[in-house]
């Protein structure tokens, strides 16, 4: 008997790691999903307010009775914006903790590196946070992304700004990465549509914190339209530095900086900037019902941090969840992903509806031009 | 009881290990590092597979300041380097992998000719910035030339398949990483105990006292740069087939400084030391966590969602307690270990 015993004990110990079950993540009394971003560092400005989306989207579904009477929780991953971290991150998520459902994977480049650990799980994910094509052409079973690619957003911006500016001389500075490539594709795009002279064009390195040459040149070129392509702290950078050497094109940015702290950096010279973004503009009706109820479910601190991938995330994670509602008695990653596909889309509000298809993994979102309004550190639609 | 090693010539004095009880230890590693697939999750796995990576780094990074006491923050640029090597040969080109791999390190090395000549009269803070020079300008190189490098939209790499083996999973992706980890230390070992390395080793403790013995010190320092950036430079394209993505933003400067702290906690100039060192470096977050796990669901909460300043707040600290306390190590803490072993109850 002693002999059995050992012997069983030993069988145990050279057991191989088991394979997942489809259904991880889920007890009689929880639901566990999980998600990675930067939540420190710069580029927190965009992963706590995404976070915060998630958890307003889980306090919701979780006060109306959560899905099939279970409690959605949350485990949120930080990675720095550290692309071996996030790779870890995903790994531990799916192969620790056993989550359910991915709700993010934090920026595009570490979305697109964690790509292949996700694939290859099965496991539905959703990516609220850059939409790049490779994410979702050809469309990958398992992963779901919302919002628009950056070249869409950019053509539409700038032939909405060329019928608007018609003959003027174009400046444009962009960023040296998959990011700046992609709103340059945009302008491309632009260019056989309507007619868009380019005096002055450069590249700059990711990170750069002085944009004086680059104004002195943007103001020799005579420029009167000015795409900034920066992020945050270099828009903010290019338009103080505008500002300085006194030159006042009309300057349009992009929806990673369309957050009130870059209007509130810039000060009272952000007034009329152009913008252009998928989700409404916070002091709309939408916006403010928006804020209504993250008031009600996050706390002051949290309610001021809300920012524009507050509602990406937010609407991303809804959309998961009725997913998952549709499969509260059979909640299985088979049965959540078909229904992704095949539920109608969802309407948040805060964006144009989200749907996927059989053969389609990118929501598309519709996008809106806006200009800044300083006096309310907000963006307004252009009528 | 065991008085200590004595060795009485040369031959003992440089063979790879000196008593028995130590080839039992390297077996048991041994086995260790083979039967790891099966007890270990693909977390887990992920976890081992890169703390061999970095061991790796480290070992070539251990040639260069362990043991030539040339001080480079161009880490980075060497793995960058042999990424790219690897995955334009392989991905782009539809070469080999064994094709990859010897690029990823001869490219590195070849590199590290144009970056050590400068260099070679410059020791201490000067290498270091000249050094870390060359990891921005590689950077900005891999952007310029996006036709060969395919610039900030990096490079996707699929596992390898060498001579119709095929090492698509993760435990076969972790038993590649071990054979390149157990050939480096073998590679290192024997580099270390002979005429090159006794070289380095006098360039470190003292070069004028090396130059009088007849040393070359521009030849040596070169051999150097050019072995570590060649061992760099393949830990650069293990790790671009870990991350299975390879672009700059995958290689951040954080990386070399993480190397340097790890052949400071490890032990600087012990091939030893840089394995415990990425063992512990790496694993010092996972730890972590484990130990906050144990205070609660909010602490644990708070870790997962600070995790990256609270590591840097742990990288720091462990460096200082180390450097103040510690300055060999944690090999520095295995010799006196087995000092005390030895000697103990007498001090001496």
């Amino acid at each position: 008997m002693k002999l059995i015993k050992t012997l069983a004990a030993v069988s145990l110990l050279a057991t191989p790691a088991t394979v997942m079950a489809h259904d991880q993540g889920v007890t009689d009394t929880e639901i566990l999903l999980g998600e990675v971003e930067p939540l420190t560092g710069p580029p927190a400005l965009l992963g706590v307010a995404h976070n915060l989306g998630v958890r307003l989207a889980l306090a919701e579904v979780n006060a109306n009775g959560g899905i099939g009477g279970r409690q959605v929780k949350l485990v949120a991953e930080d990675d720095g914006y550290v692309t071996s971290r996030t790779i870890q991150s995903v790994r531990k998520l799916i192969g620790v903790n056993k989550v359910f459902a991915l709700t993010a994977l934090s920026g595009s480049g570490q979305a697109l590196a964690a790509m292949p650990v996700v694939k290859r799980s099965g496991i539905p994910t959703m990516v609220p946070i850059g939409p790049l094509p490779p994410l979702y052409e050809p469309p990958n079973d398992n992963i779901f992304v919302v919002g628009q690619s950056y070249t869409e957003g950019m053509r539409q911006l700038a032939e909405h700004l060329a019928k608007e500016y018609p003959g003027k001389k174009w400046g444009i500075i962009l960023q040296d990465d998959d990011y700046g490539k992609s709103l340059g594709e945009g302008i491309e795009q632009a260019k056989k549509a309507v007619d868009i002279n380019v005096v002055y064009e450069t590249k700059y390195a990711r990170g750069q914190k002085d944009f004086a040459s680059e104004m002195l040149r943007v103001k020799d070129a005579g420029v009167e339209v000015l795409i900034a392509g920066g992020i945050i702290s270099e828009n903010i950078a290019m338009v103080k530095e505008a500002e300085k050497v006194g030159i006042d094109p009309v300057i349009a940015t992009f929806w990673p900086g369309r957050v009130p702290e870059v209007l509130k950096a810039i000060g009272p010279a952000s007034d009329g900037i152009y913008g252009v973004d998928y989700v409404v503009p916070m002091q709309s009706e939408a916006g403010k019902a928006f804020l209504e109820l993250a008031a009600k479910y996050l706390s002051g601190d949290d309610v001021k941090r809300v920012n524009r991938y507050t509602m990406t995330g937010y609407s991303s994670t809804v959309t998961l969840l009725a997913a998952m509602k549709g499969c509260a008695d059979d909640l299985t990653w088979t049965c959540t992903i078909d229904k992704l596909q095949t539920n109608p889309p969802v309407d948040t509000g805060v964006m144009s509806p989200i749907g996927f298809g059989a053969d389609n993994r990118f929501s598309n979102s519709k996008v809106t031009i806006m200009r800044a309004n300083y006096a309310t550190l907000s963006f307004v639609p252009v009528e | 009881m065991r008085s200590g090693y004595f060795k009485e010539t040369i031959v003992e004095h440089i063979n790879l290990t000196d008593a028995r009880l130590q080839r039992i230890w390297i077996v048991i590693a041994l086995a260790i590092l083979l039967l790891a697939p099966l007890y270990f999750d693909f977390y887990g796995l992920s976890l081992i597979t890169l703390m061999i990576i970095t061991a790796i780094g480290a070992m070539g990074l251990n040639v260069l300041t362990g043991w030539t006491g040339l001080i480079s923050l161009g880490q980075t640029a060497f793995m960058v380097l042999g990424a790219y090597a690897y995955a334009i040969t392989t991905e782009s080109w539809g070469w080999s992998p064994l094709a990859g791999f010897a690029l990823a390190g001869i490219v590195p090395a070849f590199a590290s000719v144009l970056v050590g000549v400068p260099s070679l009269r410059l020791t201490g803070l000067y290498l270091a910035v000249t050094t870390l020079a060359s990891a921005f300008i590689v950077n900005h190189l891999v952007l310029e030339f996006d036709g060969l490098t395919n610039g900030s939209s990096g490079i996707f790499v699929n596992r390898p398949t060498i001579m119709g083996f095929s090492f698509d999973s993760d435990q076969k992706f972790y038993y590649l990483c071990a054979a390149f980890g157990i050939f480096t230390i073998l590679a290192c070992l024997n580099l270390r105990r002979s005429r090159i390395g006794r070289a380095w080793i006098a360039i470190r403790d003292n070069d004028n006292a090396a130059r009088v013995m007849g040393i070359d010190l521009r030849t040596y320092k070169l051999f150097a740069f050019i072995t570590s950036s060649f061992i760099v430079g393949i830990s650069g394209a293990l790790y671009g087939i870990f991350l299975s993505f390879v672009t700059v933003d995958g290689f951040p400067f954080l990386l070399a400084i993480e190397a340097l702290a790890i052949l400071i906690v490890g032990g600087i100039g012990s091939i030893a030391g840089a394995i415990l060192g990425a063992i512990f470096l790496v694993a010092l977050p996972e730890v972590s966590s484990m130990v906050f796990s144990l205070l609660g669901d909010s602490t644990q909460g708070m870790f997962s969602t600070s995790a990256h300043e609270i590591k840097g707040l742990l990288y720091g600290l462990v460096i200082i307690l180390f450097l103040r306390l510690q300055p060999h190590g944690l090999m520095g803490l295995w010799q006196d270990a087995k000092r005390v072993w030895t000697l103990w109850p007498l001090r001496y």
